[in-house]
């Protein structure tokens, strides 16, 4: 086990570059999540990291060992890939036990640490099975297994549940979290899905046309989203964004919002700053609050436990920033969400009370995109 | 869906029409070989002999050196495979991998080759052998069927190197192999049915060549492959059908047993349970 420095990578082929100087510094035995959108520059980074790809600029090291220019094999790490990449001519049991042949580990030690291995991972009935033989989650054991039966200083690991169903990936994530905590090597976890990256990673780097946007622990990341990308990224639904001028009122700054003027907790002297304001759809309650306002649902979508209300942005309020999330509904720009736990039937149709607490909004300037402190 | 009973009628029609059309030739074959002459030239043509040459298959390995040909083929078909296996599964692994500068262009250009047709290139091939010494030797016709063999099987290797992904031998590496480990200890055993075609698409288009062996060992009869040899058996007023189809049908089952042999690695699907 050993941390990881990574110094200043950079990556670009010709005149495009997918990663821009590239920096971090990973403590040993640490959970950390590469998360961002298709074609961040994460998967690449992660390809740096095993050698897969050379960087154009910068240096890596793991523990004290700079491993900037060695092969793959020299770095003593082990990877699971997104699409498994098991050996199919092999079993399960020598696709596990690969790695610690070509390290020339005598056969008996190779037999008793894969069958460890698959004890561990529950495929020690499959060993001599081969893969195309096996169902998608253990094709994923396997792989993940094919990992830990190396003992490597870092696990990498290339969005290894993108290809599971919904049900098996929740359960497959909360065994490779256990999985971490029981061994406690360095991991580090590419991921476009922020609900994994916020339910696994000690720390979150986010990333967005190959630089860092932001470094942080999860709740961190939650709750002081550096820039809008950060706000809109973590989340789901992702935050909502409203425009409007700001003012002074009573010597703090104020903003108005859904027709109604909101002191917030923040100095006068952001006044006449041009802002976008977040919140999220959690923060939105239903009935009166600090600031209460009386609304229309658009549409409510109900998940049993919680009820998604959709309400339309008043013209004034109206960004053109689009929201982060899976359907075009979620996306609307006109529209705001409220994630209202236990709503009443009776919430759902005519007219909705719900509030805010001014002091869960968030601020950030509409022309750098960087979040203000409030 | 349900298919009607008049469909199926045409397609099994159509099926056995066709398989009718492939298959006859070879049956004349064999009825010509265990034909008298006579029979032969019987009107009507008589579909089987009434009394079948079993013995003509002894009889023409005792006359004719049919083994020696057949071993020089063989020699030649061999070497012309691992000749040109070795150079197309590196030159096809080197085209579906690396990103080389004009490497689309270099691909094209080496297909170019394989639009020549075969007879264009025996005059200067003959030049080359006779310059080098290889008139009569078996190494020409080895040499020659592999500029024919290559640019096929690198296009076909490349394309098959295609559908593996590239997952497995970055896997591999990581595993410790170099690139070239990887190529061998993981993408060769997957490419198994690539390979098998490959080889035997090789092996067939050297095995069945008379062109190239007719001009290069004409004056070597001791290195005769046994399509020259087979030739040779027709005379200039009277040529003995039976024994000239003995000797094909000798000639022809080699091939046939390869390819009972190679079968299952042709059927692909190796490769399942690589990835999701």
């Amino acid at each position: 086990m050993a941390g990881i420095r990574i110094q200043n990578v950079t990556k670009s082929y010709g005149p495009l570059a997918v990663l821009k100087d590239f920096s971090l510094e990973i403590a040993d035995g640490e959970f950390v999540v590469f998360v961002g959108p298709s074609g961040c520059g994460k998967s690449t980074m992660l390809k740096i990291l095993a050698g897969l790809e050379e960087a154009s600029s910068g240096t890596i090291h793991i523990g004290d060992r700079d491993v900037t220019d060695l092969a793959p094999g020299d770095r003593d790490i082990a990877m699971v890939f997104q699409n498994y990449a098991l050996y199919p001519h092999l079993t399960v049991r020598k696709n596990m036990g690969f790695g610690l042949k070509m390290r020339g580990t005598p056969a008996a030690e190779i037999d008793r640490r894969v069958v460890e291995a698959a004890r561990i991972l529950g495929v020690d009935h499959l060993l001599d099975r081969r893969p195309r033989a096996l169902s998608g989650g253990q094709r994923q054991r396997v792989a993940l297994g094919r990992a830990i039966v190396r003992e490597p200083q870092a696990f990498l690991m290339d969005e290894p549940l993108s290809n599971l169903d919904a049900k098996l990936r929740v359960h497959t994530r909360a065994e490779i979290s256990a999985l971490h905590k029981r061994l406690g090597v360095t991991t580090i976890y590419v991921t476009h899905d922020q609900i994994e990256a916020m339910t696994m990673a000690d720390r979150i780097v986010i990333m967005k046309d190959g630089v860092i946007q932001q470094i942080a622990d999860p709740d961190t990341m939650f709750r002081k989203p550096a820039n809008l990308f950060v706000a809109g990224f973590i989340g789901s639904p992702g935050m909502n964004f409203l425009r409007s001028p700001v003012t002074s009122h009573e010597g703090r700054a104020a903003v108005r919002l859904f027709g109604q003027a909101v002191a917030l907790p923040a100095p006068a002297s952001l006044a006449g700053r041009d802002v976008v304001i977040g919140i999220r759809p959690e923060h939105i309650a239903q009935g009166a609050g600090p600031v209460t306002v009386e609304v229309a649902p658009r549409l409510v979508e109900s998940l049993g436990s919680e009820k998604y209300i959709y309400i339309d942005v008043p013209e004034e309020n109206r960004t053109t920033l689009a929201r982060t999330g899976g359907t075009e509904e979620e996306r609307r720009a006109d529209t705001i969400i409220a994630r209202l736990m236990n709503a009443d039937e009776t919430s759902t149709s005519g007219s909705l009370r719900v509030s805010f607490d001014p002091s869960r909004l968030h601020l950030f300037d509409a022309n750098t995109q960087e979040s203000i402190q409030l | 869906m349900k298919s009607r009973p008049l469909d199926r009628i045409f397609l099994y029609g159509s099926v056995i029409v066709v398989c009718g059309l492939l298959v006859f030739p070879i049956y004349w074959l064999f009825v010509t070989a265990i034909s008298t002459p006579d029979q032969l030239r019987a009107l009507p043509p008589k579909f089987w002999p009434e009394t079948p040459r079993w013995e003509v298959f002894g009889q023409i390995l005792r006359d004719r050196p049919i083994l020696l040909w057949l071993s020089n083929s063989a020699l030649a078909a061999l070497g012309s495979v691992v000749l040109s296996m070795t150079v197309s599964v590196l030159a096809g692994y080197s085209l579906s991998r690396f990103r080389v500068r004009g490497g689309q262009s270099l691909g094209l250009f080496i297909l170019t080759a394989k639009m020549l047709p075969a007879t264009l290139l025996v005059i200067p091939l003959f030049g080359i052998f006779r310059t080098v010494d290889l008139i009569g030797s078996l190494w020409s016709i080895i040499l020659a069927h592999a500029t024919l063999i290559i640019p096929f099987t690198t296009w076909m290797l490349k394309g098959y190197f295609d559908t593996i992904p590239r997952e497995l031998e970055q896997a591999a590496m990581v595993d410790g192999c170099s690139p070239f480990g990887a190529m061998v200890r993981v993408i060769l055993p997957v490419s198994a049915p690539g390979l098998a075609a490959t080889a035997l698409y090789g092996f067939v288009l050297s095995w069945s060549d008379y062109a190239y062996a007719r001009t290069f060992l004409t004056n070597a009869q001791s290195n005769w492959t046994a399509n020259l040899g087979i030739t040779t058996m027709k005379g200039e007023y009277i040529s003995n059908w039976a024994d000239i189809s003995a000797a094909s049908i000798l000639v022809a089952l080699p091939v046939l047993v390869i390819y009972l042999f190679l079968e299952r690695y042709l059927v692909g699907g190796l490769t399942a349970g690589a990835e999701k």
